[in-house]
């Protein structure tokens, strides 16, 4: 396997990630009311890919 | 079974505006691609990662494809099982505490429509992350490593559906008779360290069980499982599931005078 497809067979990965952290931002900068401060869930969900944004989506959204 | 159909179109509804259905999905995605590509890749990542001397030579023998998809399930069992919990620890806990709860309470509802109505949508859900996270892996595999047999695949999904199914009624029944979100998730998460468990240490002397689904849902890859524990099994899960969603319709009945006005 050469090196473009190989690039290409890992887009996937990276697309996934770069919707949930989108995904994730907007909402955030919508909400008026998040789980804790604003810069923080920022931070965290740019931060630590996938799992800053779950972590958003169950706690900072405050719908558990 | 009119408040039926219009509960669902609620949860569906709900289950958009929060965006389960793109990122339960797409976590199941995610650790299905994971397994293979970071199986293609271990020489080099172990090779990078240092500690080794100038010039080791690595023979890594090319693990066959079987065996990469039975390891997209071992994530699925752990990390996927996980997300689950979060994702519907609060369908119900949840409800009742932000006050969409007395909402629907205030009104002549029927429980179990309301109950089974959480149940489906949660299950559609989570089959059909999980579905396209093994479809996911599948691919990756054909792409990395070898060919699976589509029927192979095709069987250990729709056992392994069985458990999914299994767990997803614990956590929405779990959610149904917790107050709150957190605690749902810790007796959901408890239930399923403890069937782990009995099924480690008894596990031996007792082939029909559910906790066992996943075991047989890998076998059918490498061969088929013994039919008749399979069935059992599936028979028992299924009765569970029954059990579940009336324990579950019950609870959040007798709990509706626990919600925050």
């Amino acid at each position: 396997m050469d090196q473009t497809t190989l690039v290409l067979a890992l887009l996937p990965i990276l697309i996934i990630q770069f919707a949930l952290m989108i995904f994730a931002l907007v909402d955030l900068i919508k909400n008026p009311n998040p789980n804790g401060p604003k810069w923080m869930w920022g931070i965290l969900i740019v931060v630590i890919n996938i799992i800053g944004p779950i972590l958003y989506f169950v706690v900072g959204r405050r719908n558990y | 079974m009119k408040q039926f159909s219009i509960l669902m179109q609620k949860e569906w509804r709900e289950n958009i505006r929060n965006y389960k259905i793109y990122w339960v999905p797409a976590i199941f995605i995610l650790l299905g691609i994971t397994e293979p590509v970071v199986n293609f890749f271990l020489p080099q990542i172990l090779q990078s990662s240092g500690g080794l001397p100038e010039g080791a030579v690595f023979e890594f023998p090319t693990p066959p494809p079987e065996q990469i998809l039975a390891a997209v399930m071992e994530q699925f069992q752990t990390i996927g099982m996980a997300v689950l919990i979060l994702a519907y620890m609060g369908t119900v806990a949840g409800e009742r505490k932000s006050g969409t709860a007395t909402l629907l309470y205030v009104r002549p509802l029927s429980f179990p429509a309301y109950f089974l109505s959480k149940w489906v949508v949660a299950s559609a859900i989570s089959l059909v992350s999980v579905w396209v996270g093994f479809l996911a892996g599948y691919y990756y595999t054909l792409l990395f490593f070898d060919r699976v047999e589509g029927m192979e695949l095709f069987q250990m999904v729709g056992t392994y559906s069985i458990w999914v199914l299994l767990i997803v009624s614990i956590i929405v029944a779990a959610s149904a008779a917790m107050p709150n979100g957190g605690l749902a998730a810790a007796v959901a998460f408890a239930i399923y360290l403890i069937l782990q468990l009995t099924d480690g240490l008894f596990g031996a002397a007792w082939s029909i069980s559910p906790v066992k689904l996943p075991q047989y849902a890998a076998a059918w890859l490498a061969d088929s499982p013994d039919s008749g524990s399979l069935t059992g099994a599936i028979g028992i899960a299924a009765l569970i599931i029954l059990a579940l969603l009336v324990f579950g319709s019950w609870i959040s009945w007798k709990n509706k005078a626990k919600t925050k006005v």
